[in-house]
């Protein structure tokens, strides 16, 4: 916690392998899982600045000209004398938020690929989708000490902001923050005022105290959980005596694998706290998509979502 | 013979001894390699889950077999510098003289229970820590030397005639003296047999006979060194033979004159005011006369134990860890 210094350096993990191939048809797939997942906000929920179209009203002036004829308030015109419009508050784009673990932990894959770029897969695909339709993508990296806040950004915009975020890469090793999905989660339900949909793209590892922030974000947004985790996280192979280390906390020991107890101990630990993390975001009634690295994620967070 | 205790080990080769500066070294290897064996470690984020899961040996358990193969390579590097062994062994053929005291003044009470049943009792003693083919003689004496028993190793006889003694009359020290050096050295010669010993009790001043600086002249002349043991309280007095009403007599012992017994003849002199002291000085004394210390190597049994300790390690080490400490 001590250790979150603000310029704790961000690179590319050193086998970093890509998120892989992402076909056209299984985005399009997602984008319907996706909008059928945030559809829960009523029309008008959302709300752009300024005036345009939409159902909640704004303001009625006197009519100048320019004006649209049809915006003629009848009612207003027909109390004053003089003809006024009627103007409404525009329904507002979705915003995606989307909060993206860049601790060292990520930095980490023994299948096809590192968790970090399944994060990275995730962060585009979903940040794609939500750019779609004059969307809005803000982003908020956290896990390398401060967090840092992207505002939320339209179009191009926000495609390049997100290309950028995912190019850093993920923090050093040894920085590590029990508290920094908490401090994430806190911050965004501050930023984003209106209902929008919060991806969040972790491990959920070595995290504590979330699940209040999380509760207080499912209030009022859409809150997909995605999980990302690696086979050897699960379960340990028998590969003699090894020397580990825990990359976030620095932690070195020196272990036995060829012992079947404390193989078996290990995956049941490891089991223990992954039906923890699962029934904890039921419980928060999150969506929770758990990817590996060792499978096609896509088509699971596809499958997940549908 | 000497009174001395020399050192009980004892290295025939000390400059094996620098072998030991091997167990610094390998000290720090073992540093080195344990700091190797976690410096290229495997990230991986679930190491804590597998730390609980090893679960945490106890420090202690982590270093005995490292502790154990130190303590076999010093073992071994203690064998290389020839350790040797200190023993006593019994002189063949040596033979012993006890030259009692039992006058008159033996009956004095001062040390308990009287000074002639704490001399047997400490004689007792003596017979016990002699080496078993010791030869013991025996010359109690009073006016003269009445009980004479030439050295023998039959213990039982040399008892009884310790036994029958009964406390009466002067002290004649220096006949004694002559009578017990007659019986180790009988032609007047050199003692010919090796190792000849006199240990003579007193307990007061010579009131008869010769003079015994003069015989302990002629001991130390055929090789005979006399230990002397002065026995009593400088004020013991006992009851006056002739009447009960007369004043009591004064015995004190005479250390002087039994010291320079000692010195003249090349032994040593003891005084002993207590039964318990007494029976020490007895009990040392018959540890070590008649016997010889040598030197027995002992590097087989270290290397022995380098290698039981060797051993140790490994059974304890290889099951868990796979490989020596």
């Amino acid at each position: 916690m001590a250790d979150g210094g603000r310029h704790t350096p961000l690179a590319p993990p050193a086998a970093r392998q890509g998120p892989g191939p992402m076909p056209h048809a299984l985005l399009d797939a997602l984008a319907i899982a996706v909008t059928q997942r945030v559809a829960g906000a009523l029309p008008g929920d959302r709300r752009a600045a300024g005036v345009g179209q939409g159902t909640e009203l704004a303001q009625i002036r006197p009519y100048t000209f320019g004006d649209d004829v049809r915006r003629i308030d009848a009612a207003a015109t027909a109390r004053t004398g003089e003809p006024h419009v009627r103007l409404e508050v525009p329904e507002r784009t979705l915003t995606t938020w989307l909060v993206l673990d860049v601790s060292a932990s990520m930095a980490f894959g023994t299948a096809e690929r590192l968790k970090a770029d399944v994060a990275e897969g995730v962060a585009l695909a979903l940040g794609r989708l939500s750019l779609r339709h004059a969307g809005r993508l803000g982003i908020l990296t956290f896990g390398a000490g401060e967090p840092r806040l992207l505002p939320p950004r339209g179009s191009k915009a926000g495609l390049v902001a997100l290309r950028r975020a995912l190019a850093d890469g993920v923090a050093a090793d040894g920085v590590h923050d029990p508290h920094a999905l908490a401090d994430a989660l806190g911050r965004v339900g501050r930023v984003a005022r209106q209902p929008g949909l919060v991806v969040v793209v972790s491990d959920f590892r070595e995290q504590h105290d979330w699940a209040r922030a999380m509760g207080s974000l499912r209030a009022r947004h859409a809150v997909l959980a995605v999980e990302v985790h690696d086979p050897r996280e699960a379960e340990i192979p028998p590969v003699g005596r090894i020397a580990v280390v825990d990359p976030e906390t620095g932690y070195r020991m020196e272990v036995d694998t060829s012992r079947p107890q404390i193989r078996a101990r290990f995956a049941a630990l490891e089991a223990e706290r992954r039906e923890t993390l699962t029934s904890e975001l039921r419980r928060l009634r999150v969506d929770h998509a758990p990817l590996s690295t060792g499978e096609d994620w896509l088509l699971h967070l596809g499958r997940r979502l549908r | 013979m000497s009174l001395a205790t020399p050192l009980a080990l004892s290295f025939g080769a000390p400059l094996g001894l620098l072998a030991l500066l091997a167990i610094p070294l390998a000290l720090l290897a073992l540093y080195a390699a344990r700091r190797r064996r976690t410096a290229y470690a495997i990230r991986f984020p679930a190491a804590t889950s597998l730390a609980v899961a090893a679960g945490s040996v106890s420090s202690w358990r982590r270093h005995v077999p490292a502790a154990l193969a130190l303590l076999a390579l010093a073992a071994l590097a203690l064998a290389l510098a020839k350790p040797q062994r200190t023993v006593a062994v019994p002189v063949a053929g040596a033979s012993v003289v006890l030259v009692t005291d039992h006058s008159g003044s033996m009956s004095a009470t001062d040390v308990e229970p009287d000074r002639l049943s704490a001399a047997e009792a400490a004689a007792e003693t003596f017979l016990g820590k002699l080496p078993k083919p010791t030869r013991v003689g025996v010359v109690a004496y009073s006016d003269g030397p009445d009980g004479t028993l030439a050295p023998t190793t039959d213990r039982e006889r040399v008892r009884q005639t310790i036994e029958a003694q009964s406390a009466n009359g002067a002290t004649a020290t220096g006949d004694a003296l002559q009578v017990a050096l007659d019986t180790l050295a009988p032609d007047g010669r050199k003692a010919a047999r090796p190792a000849s010993a006199i240990v003579l009790l007193s307990d007061g001043k010579t009131t008869a006979g010769r003079d015994p600086v003069e015989v302990a002249r002629i001991a130390k002349r055929l090789g005979v060194p006399i230990y002397t043991v002065a026995l009593g309280t400088a004020d013991a007095t006992i009851p006056n033979p002739i009447s009960p009403l007369s004043p009591p007599i004064a015995v004190p012992p005479d250390p002087e004159t039994l010291k320079e017994i000692a010195d003249v003849s090349g032994g040593r002199a003891f005084t002993s005011d207590d039964a318990n002291q007494l029976r020490g000085i007895y009990s040392s004394l018959g540890s070590r006369l008649a016997t010889r210390h040598e030197q027995r190597e002992i590097t087989a049994g270290f290397a022995g134990a380098g290698l039981v300790l060797l051993l140790a390690a490994g059974l304890f080490s290889l099951p868990r860890v796979g490989r020596l400490p």
